[in-house]
């Protein structure tokens, strides 16, 4: 196995990584905030690079050929369908039952993930196959070997890391963030110290959305392709990877994505059997691993009535 | 009597709506339907005992059975039914009673399958064993899955659940000892000298083979009916109830929380595997795809719509969602939505479901 | 006038409806991946019934009951389970893909349905049981990948990897592929099974980039052989990409774009344009103006459907008798638009022509009339 070779298992693993801490980092957002399982995150990932997708086609059928403006249409409308979305769960389907056990809300939002996953495939015009997603970033690349490192890869990759840092300067830096971090530490504390908590969870549902956009657009764009239970699996991986780095702690949900995708690139390639075994391996590892730390590797901010 | 006068209209209301053939037929009867659901509490056609109910349910599906014997696939719906029934009483064990979300009923239904494929083609077990069989592993593989997740709170044995609702498929696509992708078929259901795949035919009765299955169906609710009530009705079920309504007062109480929630996990499972293994006998075939997480989300709907806890109302929740989407053929695409945007609906508004469990009274515990 | 031409159509209408409805089942895959090739499936056996339903001397009326297969084995049990639980479907055209064929050929064995099979390849279809039922009119995967083997061989190519899915259908590609290859002097420098709905490739491309092959055969269908062409050129693998009659359909093109250019693939029977009775088959498809082309497999449907409408007019709409009248000794030479039908003992014609594909300027083009095989073009590292 050559050092390129290794870099390429390396530079397929980052992307896996980065893609699952964007989702992961949703997951804890929620979690934190309102102590939810918000499980239409996955499927409001597929809708985002869906509702890209339609901006994509709308735009070229009119005529927009250059790629930058193009690329940015579909972000900005991925973002703005993921947020509304997102905010929509939050608003009509997840507060009203907030005081219901956790486990409803789970139930509700595991529902409505199916009704987003559904209506894709139903009411997106050739739902059920795969999507062709447009390869809107440069394709060129350079060789090192056994190692094709590609522009694109590149970009997605440090794109995806600013949006990570902005998230975490946004969380510490800004008054909007402060109340966030008010609302998870204490919710009732909070409100009496005049936070809305409305719009707070309402903002926190929109920005965990957003990065979900971003997410999968990146997806789309990886890939060259979407359909319409990608957000399945990748909900499901997130989830698992919040968990792994402690549900509520932002660094540990991106550290459960990186460690969830190294998991699969191992069991894909130093393992004995077939790659589409990866999956099974890397969430049996997940589970012993919850099953020895059950607070997660960071640890779970956890507050519990009696 | 007014029990006996409610049960004959239903039978002949699932008798129409079974032998309906246009859809603008099969929509009048579930207009029908709706209606008589919504009148029905008013009139209180229910009350009576509880014996009565189970006798006249029985002997309803008996004469539903005979009436239609020469319709395969009337038949074929009532056996399924009846099996889904099966498979959702045990699920309802495990979430109704004790708390514990099993979001991969499918998938134990599917180990309960692939147990009975496995061991019917390569042994020669007696094939009632095998069904038991099929029961006990997946009994053991929820066991072996929620072991490590027990002392956690209730969204990690939800993701376990769904993951292994999502890997199990993967695994059997890729296994070839399985049958892999393209499944596995199995030999004829043998009971005895009764050969399952063969017509019926007693002198001048003559009936498709599907009968047998609907009679053995039948049998394995009311052994599984029976079952989960006795156990619903003991000091067991009390105990369920208290781990599922507060872990830590339970506790306090003296409860091994951990014991209970995996019993109650196992026993629902091996009900699941059992109704899977009969279902795979009666198809006669298995397949990987059939066992995927949309079906474990059904299975969910199904409890949650019927009323979390009530057996009936599961029963009245599986012939609709299985019913459904058969006999009115424009919504077969889209039951997946329908039903998981009505259980959202159940959930925000009617979170008891179509009908509520009953309160439990404690003075009359036998 | 008007009054006429009305009394005239009531009265032919009486007539019509005085013949006795018999219908038929047609099962393919409507939804799904493979779609395109269910529909061009669907509309040619809806031709046929069209037409025969316009011939005045026809015994019957026939209606055909369109069911969808979804190319999922347990889709397929279930709607062989429902079509042959229900008495008045006397026959069936089923199955594209061979799995879900596979699959449910003990269900029409158990309620006795005569089917002809319009689209799956796997030889085991017919060949590895001995149900008088079954009966197939297109080609089985055997003589394309011969032909495949020894056109790329003839090229100069001698160092192939092969990605095949895990179902019997890729398994089988896999297993005659690598036969013919090695007979022609090539060498297999790697073979990776993959899931049939599997999304991502890198692995098992990554490792066959380190094998350096010269050409990639892929034996699957078109959803997965999309993404494994898209992601070869990610990782910039520069392989000939080599597949089967699992990808001969326009979607594959459509999905690619420009890089589906210079792929090859095989498949049996010759196009629509070039059987004998493909010219009237295409013409009078147009006028039907359905929504999709009638693709590969399209031809072989409507024979299929053909065969089982004559059978019945022969024999009434019963399934046994029918079944007895499809038995190899009746079926002996019998012109259709896809040349001439035989069955052998199993129920299979034989279809000596393969024809070769490439795709070229986003069409597939015959081999011979393309300018790769003029020299004009050059394939892959060549």
């Amino acid at each position: 196995m050559s050092a390129s070779l290794v870099a390429q298992y390396v530079m397929n693993g980052a992307m896996l990584g980065m893609m699952y801490a964007l989702v992961a980092v949703g997951f804890t957002l929620f979690f934190g905030v309102l102590d939810v399982i918000q499980f239409a995150h996955g499927d409001v990932v597929a809708a985002g690079a869906f509702a890209g997708l339609l901006a994509w086609a709308g735009l070229s059928a009119a005529g927009v050929t250059s790629p930058a403006l193009l690329l940015v249409a579909v972000l900005l409308a991925a973002a703005l369908a993921t947020a509304l979305l997102g905010a929509l769960v939050g608003r009509f389907i997840v507060l009203p039952i907030k005081g219901a056990p956790q486990l409803n809300v789970l139930l509700v939002t595991l529902m409505a993930g199916t009704v987003l996953r559904e209506a894709i495939r139903l009411f997106y015009p050739g739902g059920s196959q795969p999507q062709r997603f447009p390869a809107l970033l440069p394709s060129s690349g350079w060789n090192f070997g056994a190692f094709h490192l590609r522009l694109d890869n590149v970009i997605l990759l440090a794109a995806g890391a600013l949006m990570i840092v902005g998230t975490h300067l946004f969380i510490t830096r800004t008054r909007l963030g402060l109340a966030i971090r008010a609302v998870a530490q204490d919710e009732e504390t909070a409100r009496t110290m005049g936070i809305d908590f409305r719009r707070v969870v309402l903002v926190t549902f929109a920005l965990g959305s957003v990065l979900a956009a971003f997410a999968g657009v990146m997806d789309g764009l990886y890939y060259n392709e979407v359909f319409f239970g990608m957000g399945l699996l990748l909900g499901v991986i997130g989830f698992a990877a919040a968990i792994l780095g402690g549900l509520g702690n932002l660094y540990g949900a991106i550290v459960g994505g990186f460690l969830f995708a190294a998991l699969q690139t191992v069991g894909a390639v130093a393992l004995p059997f077939a790659s589409a075994y990866k999956d099974v391996f890397a969430f049996g590892v997940v589970i012993v691993l919850m099953a020895i730390r059950p607070t997660g590797l960071i640890g779970e901010r956890v507050s519990e009535r009696v | 009597m007014k029990a006996a006068v409610a049960v004959a209209l239903l039978t002949a209301f699932a008798w129409f709506l079974l032998r309906a053939e246009s859809q603008a037929a099969v929509a009048l009867l579930l207009g029908v339907g709706v209606v008589a659901g919504v009148l029905a509490p008013r009139l209180r056609m229910g009350g009576g005992s509880e014996r009565l109910a189970h006798g006249l349910a029985f002997a309803a599906l008996l004469v539903l059975a005979a009436l239609l014997r020469e319709d395969d696939f009337s038949l074929l719906l009532i056996a399924r039914i009846l099996i889904v029934i099966v498979a959702c009483l045990g699920l309802n064990v495990q979430f109704g009673y004790a708390g514990v979300v099993n979001f991969a009923g499918a998938s134990f239904f599917g180990v309960g399958g692939y147990t009975a494929a496995v061991l019917s083609r390569s042994t020669g077990m007696p094939h009632l064993l095998v069904l038991v069989a099929g029961g006990a592993a997946a009994g053991l593989i929820g066991t072996l899955l929620l072991l490590p997740v027990l002392r956690t709170r209730g969204h990690y044995a939800a993701l376990v659940t769904i993951a292994f609702a999502l890997l199990l498929r993967t695994f059997l696509e890729v296994n070839d000892t399985l049958g892999g992708p393209q499944g596995l078929k199995l030999p004829e259901l043998r009971v005895g000298p009764l050969r399952f795949n063969e017509p019926v035919g007693l002198g001048a009765f003559e009936g498709s083979f599907y009968l047998r299955y609907v009679a053995l169906a039948l049998l394995v609710l009311v052994l599984a009916f029976a079952v989960v009530q006795r156990l619903e009705r003991s000091f067991a079920g009390i105990a369920l109830d208290a781990v599922r309504l507060d872990e830590t007062a339970a506790a306090s109480f003296g409860l091994d929380v951990a014991w209970w929630k995996i019993a109650a996990f196992t026993l629902g499972n091996f009900v699941t595997g059992v109704a899977g293994a009969l279902s795979a006998f009666m198809i006669g075939f298995i397949a990987p795809n059939n066992y995927n997480f949309a079906e474990s989300l059904i299975f969910v709907s199904i409890l949650l719509l019927g009323g979390i806890g009530n057996p009936w109302g599961l029963s009245l929740a599986t012939a609709i969602v299985v019913l459904l989407p058969e006999k009115l053929q424009v919504i077969q695409e889209y039951r997946f939505l329908l039903f998981a945007a009505m259980v959202i609906l159940i959930l925000l508004f009617r979170p008891a479901g179509l009908l509520p469990r009953p309160m439990r009274r404690l003075g009359q515990v036998r | 006038m008007r009054l006429a031409a009305a009394a005239l159509t009531v009265a032919l209408s009486f007539a019509a409806s005085a013949k006795e409805t018999v219908r038929i089942a047609f099962v393919g895959p409507l939804t799904g991946g493979n779609s395109a090739i269910g529909l061009g499936g669907r509309n040619s056996a809806d031709l046929a019934v069209r037409l025969r339903n316009a011939d005045a001397k026809a015994k019957y009326h026939y209606e055909l009951v369109v069911l969808d297969d979804e190319c999922k084995p347990d889709a397929g049990v279930q709607m062989a389970t429902r079509a042959g639980s229900d008495r008045t479907i006397v026959a069936g055209v089923t199955h594209y893909c061979s799995v879900v064929a596979m699959a449910t050929v003990d269900t029409w064995h158990r309620f006795g349905v005569p089917v002809i099979v319009w689209g799956a390849v796997l030889p085991d279809i017919t060949y590895a049981n001995d149900f008088k039922e079954i009966h197939r009119v297109n080609g089985t995967m055997i003589n394309q990948n011969e032909a495949n083997a020894r056109l790329v061989t003839g090229q100069g190519y001698k160092k192939f990897a092969v990605i095949h899915d895990t179902t019997d259908y890729g398994k089988g590609h896999d297993k005659y592929f690598t036969q013919f290859v090695k007979q022609d002097g090539g060498q297999i420098v790697g073979d990776f099974g993959v899931t049939a709905d599997q999304q991502d490739f890198t692995a098992e491309l990554t490792q066959i980039k380190a094998l350096n092959p010269e050409v990639l055969y892929f034996g699957g269908l078109t959803p997965i052989g999309v993404r494994v062409r898209a992601q070869m050129d990610k990782l910039g693998l520069k392989a000939q990409f080599d597949g089967t009659s699992g990808i001969v359909n326009d979607d594959f093109i459509k999905a690619l774009g420009p890089l589906a250019e210079g792929v090859l693939a095989f498949r049996e029977g010759a196009p629509a344009e070039k059987l004998p009775g493909g010219k009237q088959f295409l013409a009078d498809y147009q006028k039907q103006a359905y929504a999709n082309p009638p693709e590969a497999y399209g031809p072989f449907a409507y024979a299929a459907a053909v065969l089982l409408m004559d059978a019945i007019e022969k024999t009434g709409p019963d399934r046994k008798k029918i079944v007895a009248q499809l038995a190899p000794a009746h079926v002996k030479g019998v012109e259709s638009i896809v040349g001439q039908i035989s069955f052998d003992e199993h129920g299979q014609n034989t279809v000596p022509a393969i024809s070769k594909y490439v795709v070229q300027d986003g069409k597939w083009v015959l081999w011979e009339d393309s300018e790769y095989a003029a020299g004009k073009r050059k394939l892959a590292g060549k």
